[in-house]
């Protein structure tokens, strides 16, 4: 048999004295710690925004990952859940690009295959990897709002998600005893052997030690770089390349945006609430005229960033019992804004039922700004944002 | 399991994670465009295997072997690499349209930012070499 081709194919090619099972297993469980929350966490998120009510579905709820409904306490548990999304993602970066690194010996093995066995684990790291960077790259992309992808963000993001879970699953059952192994006990003889061990390896620049600080210390600079823009506050101004550090109070959709006129939020708006028979149409200073209330909630967009906020305004429930419906099972709401995917929403009876859930017409004492969805808003405690529906048009209750 | 190669748990795990794959990657020709998500999931490997890989690593050749210079400058290339399309403004039309505010500054503190880690490293190695 001829041997190996040239480069990185010929055994010690590969000579940083560093690599091995050891530093591959502390590289890998880190990793794992990490994307496990990213996973969780965007699995989660799928669920929060309901897919399976009304038209909700940005992707369709085809796994069974939607079978509870999605709380309404504490306010900011979406707002947490994409703090952790989006900064444990940034995090991971370096040690994925490290264990990467520390495996990249192994892509050049050679033979490339030696059985059927290796050849569908090989095939698995390929989808591991392959999915494992379109996430990243896409989510990375997509918080800075660069929608280089001429594709459909979500749903990719969501099916290339799935074959990271399986991919992952099956790369744990291999591999996670192997990993143990290595960390647990001194270095034995099958260690040394280990493929990943180079054979001709250089004087060492870094210690093990050193160099799992410097892909820490690259995490501490990514979260400070960002994790700010997630915690709101004064903190978002340290957050020095979040693309959210603009303070304030940030939205998501402008009314120019939105093409909402003046002609449709001036004197000639009404609120139609409908459900229990006929329609209702309310002006704003009937709104007004009704009982308010007022409470201190976390508005949590998906891409991570939080904005915190006293909200004034109708309580839910008190509309429906204007509409006429006792206890209703669903509300859709529907937004002035003629056109997007997003322009209505449907929420569930425990988000409706919540004496926090208002139709805010206030924030912070005064009247809501045009940007902010005047003449009136949804805001459902822990609701992912852009479910909190702006410009509310319409509000259709289900018994 | 002799002609396969490992244990019958290793088979069946790996065709019950490729099944599921399949399932989700069968999923991607009902999307819209969806020829570009099957060139992003290629690109993904072959952009970090073929080209980020080996340039990360002759560059770490060309600068020398000190962990002064190389962490640092690993420091803020990962922190290039992570938010350079905030900083060239690569986003900044859809950014603008959503949010209503324009972008500013990050390129800059990045500089600043990569200068901070270059001179701390650099206090760093001269305080170590006298000692």
């Amino acid at each position: 048999m001829r041997g190996p081709p040239p480069g990185p194919f010929r055994p010690g090619f590969f000579r940083s004295p560093l690599r091995g099972p050891r530093l591959t297993a502390i590289l890998g469980l880190t990793l794992l710690g990490l994307v496990a929350i990213v996973a969780v966490t965007g699995f989660l998120s799928h669920a929060a925004y309901q897919p399976d009510l009304g038209n909700n579905a940005i992707v369709e709820p085809d796994l069974p990952l939607t079978f509870f409904d999605w709380p309404t306490g504490p306010s900011w548990l979406y707002a947490l859940n994409q703090g952790l999304h989006v900064n444990a993602g940034l995090v991971a970066v370096p040690w994925l690009l490290a264990k990467l690194w520390s495996v990249m010996p192994r892509l050049f093995a050679w033979p490339p295959v030696t059985s059927a066995a290796q050849a569908v684990e090989r095939a698995t790291i390929a989808l591991l990897v392959a999915s494992t960077i379109f996430l990243f790259a896409t989510g990375i992309a997509n918080i800075q709002y660069w929608y280089v992808f001429d594709f459909d963000f979500v749903k990719a993001h969501y099916y290339a998600a799935v074959v990271f879970a399986a991919a992952l699953g099956v790369h744990l059952v291999v591999k996670l005893p192997v990993a143990l192994r290595s960390l647990r006990g001194r270095a034995g003889s099958e260690l040394r052997d280990s493929p990943l061990v180079a054979i001709a390896p250089d004087a060492p620049v870094l210690s093990r030690r050193a160099l799992l600080a410097a892909v820490g210390g690259g995490s501490a600079a990514l979260l400070v770089a960002n994790a700010g823009e997630s915690i709101g506050g004064p903190l978002r101004r340290i957050a020095f390349l979040a693309p959210r550090r603009d303070g304030g109070f940030p939205v998501n959709k402008t009314a120019a945006g939105a093409k909402i006129t003046e002609a449709m939020t001036g004197p000639a708006y009404r609120l139609v609430l409908a459900g229990g028979g006929g329609e209702i149409a309310l002006s704003r200073e009937e709104l007004l005229a009704l009982p308010q209330a007022t409470h201190t909630l976390t508005l949590g967009c998906v891409e991570g960033w939080s904005t915190r906020q006293q909200w004034t305004g109708v309580p839910l429930l008190e509309l429906a019992r204007i509409a006429g419906v006792r206890d209703p099972s669903q509300l859709t709401v529907g937004s002035l804004q003629p056109k997007g995917i997003l322009r209505q929403a449907t929420l569930a009876a425990n988000q409706v039922a919540d004496s926090r859930s208002l139709l805010v017409l206030k924030v912070g004492g005064v009247d809501l700004e045009p940007d902010h969805g005047y003449p009136a808003r949804i805001i459902v405690p822990g609701l992912p944002g852009v479910h909190n529906t702006k410009w509310v048009g319409r509000m259709e209750f289900r018994a | 399991m002799k002609r396969y190669g490992a244990s019958p748990v290793h088979l069946l795990a790996h065709l019950a994670a490729l099944a599921l794959a399949a399932w989700a990657l069968l999923q991607i020709p009902g999307l819209g465009n969806w020829q570009r998500i099957v060139v992003w999931l290629v690109a993904a490997v072959v952009l970090h295997d073929l080209v980020l890989f080996p340039a990360y690593t002759v560059a770490g050749r060309l600068v020398g072997r000190s962990p002064y210079v190389r962490v640092p400058l690993a420091l803020s290339a990962l922190l290039l690499l992570v938010f350079f399309p905030v900083m060239c403004g690569k986003g900044e039309g859809a950014y603008t349209r959503v949010s209503g505010v324009e972008w500013d500054g990050y390129a800059e503190r990045w500089l600043l930012v990569s200068a901070l880690l270059f001179l701390g490293s650099g206090i760093l190695y001269a305080v170590r070499s006298r000692t």
